[in-house]
């Protein structure tokens, strides 16, 4: 195995998947290899919409070794306990938290008996079981208690941070354990004669980057694994017909909230994510539904605080590659495939995609199962967060060009089966490998208003004043342990703030 | 309103059970205990039709079955005449005279199966080849033929990973879950279902006995055996048929009287046309003989088992004729079937009481009402049938990855094709040393790596993982691991001294 192990890795491109992939395999597999190179070009900018994350991130940064604390500082980060949706129900707003809604009920879900005990048109009240959405609300936070048998213990958060920090901050660790950054911008994609393999890129100066394994974290273009090997591109945008995004920060103002918020419009939805310093904002929306001007009307106009900039356009369509790892070639980012940002998933699809590739890792002898293994993995990881995305916009009931076609276009199968299963029992089916639970699922569904025909009949084995009592109990619980938090603030401020 | 339980406006009132084999009073004790006196259960059995019983070896989700119903260990290996069972020795199935053991539980000791996999893997490369059971607490006990009860106090003690099931007479277990069952309300009816009504809508109606009674219920619970009374009889759901892949069709069964103290193992030894079980009990030996009839005539294969009998025998040979495969949907409008009216899968890796209880975990996941909402019933027939596919391909593959070419029955496994999900498996443990963990699997990778080596799968490299590890050498850890290992089972009793100190002591 050693003679024939890979020598030379090649990462091409230094936005977050970039720094992301050469920080991990630098903390993994460097010494298994004898170079880590990264091949980024200054003039290309990156994108760095995918700003708040998913708790996952936190598993990856541990893997690295990272300091919470310095990473907090160094990417001007804040916490986030989940997304705030505002005008997806055009009734009410409502929250995705990273928490459950409490233990089982005698081996029965807590929503069902909520779903049990709800009286008459209350739609909202399941939201008083969600310590981290109602942390969130009330602007709180600090760390879970290691005691998960403790309700301030059940709960996760992420990070929302400045993309372009975490990439800078990532490249030091990475430079720091021998990944050698080349700067230039890549002209050419050489294929070896005999396999179509990658050889090397050729950049402007003429000088050409040879290696064994090659990352495209190229972005939207996957210069290696489109262009050069053209690996092929599922389209989704018939399910996901956004294909634009205007992105703005602005001035922070108050606070920031430990969650990013997701707003509905008329053409699509803007997002709010607040950082220490400043807070990002962007527009995600569907370019035959309305023109870009008229968009960054929409988003300078929800702004909280003063612009700082003129708004930039990102052009995308939603879909993934056919092959994520074709040949000597893996794709990370946005040149595997763009989900829009609305559950902020395109961090995680990143970290699964370097864990894969750590597990699965080759040999130069590239043995195809490995590629094929990968691609089922990542397939399902891509196709069950698109389902979980496909829900937000089917089940509005905005009203609105946009909103009407999604209401009404047909569905993937395995959405259907599991909104038919939903609507029939309040039940979720578990997607393999899926990156969203039945909290989550049950989040959505609830939140756009969307509840089932019957509940659990299980739940109708315990007795109604006991059920109800317990349900009360709960909630009074969660509300006590939320307010005994201090401010998200005020913690911050506390154990994390950054420097400038 | 009392602390029974109550029934919602749709719910069901009545429930009842066909047929009292081990699957029938497992559902009816299950249920009597969830359902808590909200919904009236019933089970017809014949006592002149008799239960198959031969799923007498369990895997270890028995004990979580036990807790559900708040089932004593000691109350039920009594009653039961139950043994533990660590894993299962396969003997001859690869190639005559090589045996390879399937234990419980993880291997190596709080360390991730894929690292402690590709170590042990490299180890080997590097020529330093190492019996896998001596990585597994549960392996190491079995093969030594000790026991004891995991102690869970001691969080370091590697004691903790053992992993067990039990050995179990089928018919005093099911005379001990109809003691529950009874003793919690359920109605036990003696008598033959001689027909069947079905409305327009194609739920089952009454049920008419022998004796001329006539029984309704809002919902049905097949567990009528290979005869499928209902499911398959009335219902007419179709079998999908799993033969070309699983050859065996019939098996002769027989108990006999113990030559030795019982061990916590169960046998599956190949023989010419099949394999051979042997499940210790505290008074006795279960033992049979799987076999394909084309190949082997059914005196051929009495005479073929009783020869290799370690005691005298204790009853007569039973034949039973069977076909691997499973209903093309186990839950039918309000009829839902279990056991071996679910389908069927020879007892190799002693899944058939597992199944039983899977099947009654989901139907009370996905709980029925009178609507009998076919979305529900789909998505339960969706999970059964990828359940019984993945266990599928598990024991398929014991017949296909034999060596064994002396007989024509051996020739012919060998070349029997695989399904998709096995091949894809396969190749990609024999190219890269990793094991694919597809959806809803029973078994676990370490169950996978005990299999495909015990069957000389070996793969020409190992996961990288293991490298990845640190400049120094992961082999102090991993060593230590095995030694700890050996330390902790070197403390615990044998399994017939601990067997002895449990049934006596209550």
């Amino acid at each position: 195995m050693a003679g024939s192990a890979i020598r030379r890795i090649v990462i091409v491109g230094g936005g977050s998947a970039g720094w992301m992939a050469a920080a991990a395999l630098a903390a993994v597999v460097r010494r298994r290899v004898d170079e880590i190179v990264l091949v980024e070009s200054a003039q290309i900018g990156t994108i760095g919409v995918g700003e708040a994350t998913l708790p996952t991130l936190r598993a990856f940064n541990a893997t690295l070794g990272l300091d919470e604390v310095e990473f907090i500082r160094n990417t001007h980060a804040t916490f986030k306990l989940g997304i705030e949706f505002v005008g997806w129900n055009p009734e009410r707003a409502f929250f995705h938290g990273f928490s459950d809604f409490g233990p089982a009920i005698r081996g029965v879900s807590p929503h069902q008996a909520w779903l049990r005990m709800r009286a008459g048109t209350d739609d909202r009240s399941y939201c008083d079981h969600s310590i981290a959405s109602v942390a969130a609300k009330l602007g709180r936070f600090a760390p879970p208690v290691p005691n998960h048998e403790s309700v301030l213990g059940s709960y996760s958060y992420a990070f929302q941070f400045d993309a372009a920090s975490y990439a800078a901050y990532l490249r030091a660790f990475a430079e720091r354990r021998g990944v050698q950054r080349i700067e230039g911008r890549i002209v050419d994609v050489r294929l070896r004669a005999e396999d179509g393999y990658i050889e090397s890129v050729v950049l402007e100066e003429g000088r050409s980057v040879s290696g064994d394994l090659f990352i495209d974290c190229s972005g939207f273009v996957g210069l290696l694994i489109e262009r050069a090997l053209q690996a092929g591109f599922e389209d989704w945008s018939k399910w996901l017909p956004c294909d634009r995004a205007l992105a703005v920060p602005c001035a922070r103002n108050g606070e920031p909230t430990p969650f990013t918020r997701s707003t509905a419009h008329r053409a699509g939805w803007q997002w709010r994510i607040p950082l220490q310093h400043r807070t990002g904002n962007g527009y995600v929306f569907c370019s035959s539904a309305i023109s870009e001007d008229e968009a960054a009307g929409t988003l300078l106009a929800n702004l909280d605080g003063e612009a700082l900039g003129a708004p930039r356009l990102l052009k995308f369509t939603a879909g993934r590659r056919r092959e994520c790892w074709k040949r000597n070639c893996v794709a990370l980012g946005l040149a595997s495939g763009f989900l829009e940002p609305l559950e902020s998933t395109s961090i995680h699809l990143v970290e699964s995609g370097i864990g894969r590739l750590v597990e699965l890792f080759p040999d130069r002898g590239f043995e195809p199962k490995l590629a094929e293994e990968y691609n089922r993995l990542m397939g399902r990881s891509y196709e069950s967060i698109r389902d979980f995305i496909i829900l937000h916009y089917w089940a509005s009931r905005r009203e609105g060009e946009l909103w009407r076609y999604c209401q009404n276009m047909a569905i993937p199968d395995g959405l259907r089966h599991q909104l038919e299963l939903f609507k029939a029992r309040g039940a979720v089916a578990l997607y393999d490998s899926g990156a969203f639970a039945e909290p989550s699922w049950i989040s959505i569904y609830f939140g756009l208003g969307l509840f089932p025909r019957r509940h659990d009949p299980m739940t109708d084995m315990i007795e109604q004043a006991a059920l109800q009592r317990e349900l009360e109990r709960r909630v009074r619980i969660v509300t006590g342990a939320a307010q005994s938090l201090p401010t998200h603030g005020a913690f911050i401020d506390r154990y994390c703030q950054a420097s400038t | 309103m009392s602390g029974l339980g109550q029934r919602s406006p749709r719910g069901l009132r009545s429930l009842v059970i066909v047929g009292g084999g081990t699957a029938g009073w497992m559902a009816a004790a299950a249920l009597a205990r969830v359902l808590d006196g909200s919904c009236e259960i019933t089970l017809i059995e014949s006592a002149t039709l008799g239960t198959v019983g031969v799923g007498e070896a369990t895997i270890p989700t028995l004990p979580a079955f036990h807790a559900l119903l708040g089932v004593d260990e000691r109350e039920f290996l009594h009653a039961t005449g139950g043994t533990f069972k660590l894993g299962i020795q396969f003997r001859d199935w690869c190639r005559v005279g090589e045996s390879f053991l399937h234990p419980f539980g993880p291997y190596g000791v709080n360390v991730k199966h894929e690292l402690f996999q590709a170590y042990w893997l490299r180890r080997r490369q590097e020529g330093h080849a190492s019996p896998l059971e001596e990585w597994s607490v549960t392996g190491l006990a079995a093969s030594l033929g000790r026991f004891g009860t995991p102690q869970l106090k001691d969080a370091s003690s590697p004691l903790r990973q053992l992993s067990y099931a039990y050995h179990l007479d089928a018919t005093l277990y099911a005379r001990f879950l109809r003691s529950y069952a009874e003793r919690r309300g359920v109605r036990r009816i003696e008598g033959e279902v001689v027909d069947v009504s079905v409305s327009p809508r194609g739920l089952v109606q009454w049920l008419y006995l022998g004796d001329g009674r006539s029984i309704a219920a809002d919902f049905f619970i097949d567990c009528s055996g290979f005869r499928s009374l209902l499911i398959g009889e009335v219902l007419k759901t179709g079998y999908v048929d799993w033969s070309q892949w699983l050859p065996c069709d019939r098996a002769v069964a027989v108990q006999c009287e113990s030559a030795a103290a019982p061990v916590p193992v169960t046998q599956s030894t190949a023989r010419e046309c099949g394999w051979q079980w042997r499940i210790p009990l505290q008074h006795r030996v279960g033992n049979g003989y799987v076999y394909s009839s084309a190949h082997l005539s059914d005196d051929q294969a009495v005479v073929g088992l009783l020869e290799r009998l370690e005691g005298p025998r204790l009853s007569e040979p039973r034949l039973l004729r069977f076909k691997a495969g499973r209903r093309a949907s186990a839950w039918v409008g309000n009829c839902v079937a279990l056991g071996l009216a679910a389908g069927f899968l020879e007892p190799l890796e002693s899944t058939s009481i597992h199944l039983v209880q899977t099947g009654l975990a989901r139907l009370f996941a996905l709980f029925p009402d009178r609507d009998y909402d076919p979305v529900i019933s789909a998505e339960y027939n969706r999970l059964t049938a990828i359940e019984s596919e993945r266990v599928r391909d598990f024991l398929i593959f014991h017949y296909a990855a034999s060596q064994r070419d002396d007989t024509a029955f051996w020739r012919h496994c060998r070349a029997l094709p695989v399904p998709e999900s096995l091949a894809h498996k396969r190749e990609l443990f024999s190219k890269t040393g990793r094991i694919s963990v597809l959806e809803h699997e029973t078994f676990e990778p370490a169950s996978w790596l005990a299999l495909f080596t015990g069957m000389q799968v070996w793969p020409d490299r190992y996961e990288p993982v293991v490298d990845f590890l640190g400049a120094t050498s992961p082999d102090m850890r991993f060593e230590s691991m095995r030694e700890s290992i050996r330390r902790a089972v070197g403390t615990l009793p044998t399994h017939a001294a601990f067997l002895n100190r449990i049934v006596t002591d209550r």
